[in-house]
């Protein structure tokens, strides 16, 4: 026999329910899906995803600002902890969790991440991107486009430094091989 | 007629648009997400606890169920098989974020001393905040029996634990629930 917490869920089980989800899942999934059929253009850039994931993201960049810049509307800027707390909150978690995949990569020799130093300066959290939607968000805290924009790179950002790690540590080094023990061997 | 999750359960719209999205047809998997994503949303959101993960979970999922749409042989248990694709990719995010799911001694869960439920003031707020803060095995196993409605059963075939140890994780869940909201009626 249900309890009265058990009860009580089941009596009140619509409200509940939460609205939807945004969307922008739509839109990802669609892209997703219709981009699936693309088999060959997938196959060569896998050959060479990383450069190709980096050169993408400063395309993303380059559009980005181009597109805030254009739109820009001047305003006071605050303290984004007091106009947009739960970024704010996502903020701390998400650079916690990409400073630490930073320093992991930061272990490996330049010559085996293979990236120049424009393309290493882009994997850093504050780049160019970053900064210009956080300017962005201070002065229009209220707008859910930018908002979805900031969270996404930082999502964006992860995912790229993760699949960075994932392929460093397949092809190139054993785990706890470091900078310091690849410059000692050498 | 707009196509929810409620009326896809008459089976000749359900046969329908699995057909057409077999056959590839992008606009009747637009139709099925339609029908489907706000219920699946929340299960995502209730199971991963967060809007940024319950969506990533929601998306591969129905990734997952695009491509394997053409598996599904009765489109009347669409509403299921769908669901039990977003449980998994659910667990399997939790599984990432490395929240495991241990077996515990079996012992009899004592309700806590002095919890009398007829004093409390039950509000969907409350329990929705009760919930929230739960450590996450717990938080996963009482979603699954209560707002997903699986049986212990099933519960413990998903999660890889006993049939006893998930009873025992939901008594232990119910009874930090009511903890819980018992605080906030004492401190109100």
């Amino acid at each position: 026999m249900p309890d009265n917490f058990e009860g009580f869920i089941r009596q009140h089980r619509d409200e509940f329910e939460e609205q939807g989800p945004s969307p922008r899942v739509w839109a990802a999934l669609e892209q997703e899906l219709t981009g699936s059929s693309k088999g060959k253009v997938i196959s060569l850039l896998q050959k060479n995803w990383f450069r190709a994931a980096v050169i993408a993201v400063l395309l993303a960049n380059a559009g980005a600002l181009f597109y805030f810049t254009k739109n820009r509307q001047p305003q006071q800027q605050q303290d984004l902890a007091v106009l947009a707390p739960d970024i704010q909150e996502a903020g701390v978690y998400y650079t916690s969790r990409i400073n630490e995949k930073l320093q992991l990569i930061e272990a490996y020799p330049d010559s085996t991440l293979g990236l120049d130093s424009t393309a290493r300066k882009e994997l850093e959290l504050r780049n160019d991107t970053y900064k210009a939607l956080e300017k962005e968000l201070k002065n229009n805290p209220g707008n859910e486009r930018i908002r979805a924009a900031m969270v996404r790179y930082y999502q964006l950002k992860l995912d790229l430094l993760d699949k960075i790690l994932e392929e460093l540590q397949t092809k190139h080094a054993t785990p706890g091989h470091t900078k310091k023990q690849y410059e000692a061997e050498i | 007629m707009k196509v929810s999750a409620t009326n896809l359960n008459q089976t000749p719209l359900a046969a329908d648009i699995v057909e057409r999205c077999k056959k590839g047809d992008v606009r009747a998997f637009r139709e099925l997400y339609e029908a489907y994503s706000a219920a699946m949303y929340n299960i995502c959101l209730r199971m991963t606890n967060n809007v940024s993960d319950a969506e990533d979970t929601l998306q591969e999922a129905f990734i997952q169920v695009h491509k394997s749409i053409n598996k599904l042989e009765q489109a009347a248990s669409l509403s299921a098989w769908i669901k039990r694709i977003v449980v998994n990719h659910c667990l399997n995010t939790l599984r990432k974020k490395k929240v495991y799911f241990e077996e515990v001694e079996e012992v009899e869960v004592m309700a806590e001393e002095g919890i009398d439920e007829a004093q409390f003031t039950w509000t969907v707020a409350a329990v929705r905040s009760a919930i929230h803060g739960l450590p996450q095995g717990y938080r996963t196993v009482l979603n699954l029996y209560l707002f997903e409605e699986y049986s212990h059963r099933e519960i413990a075939e998903m999660l890889g634990i006993t049939e006893s140890t998930a009873k025992t994780q939901y008594m232990r869940a119910k009874e930090k629930v009511r903890q819980i909201v018992k605080q906030q009626n004492v401190t109100r």
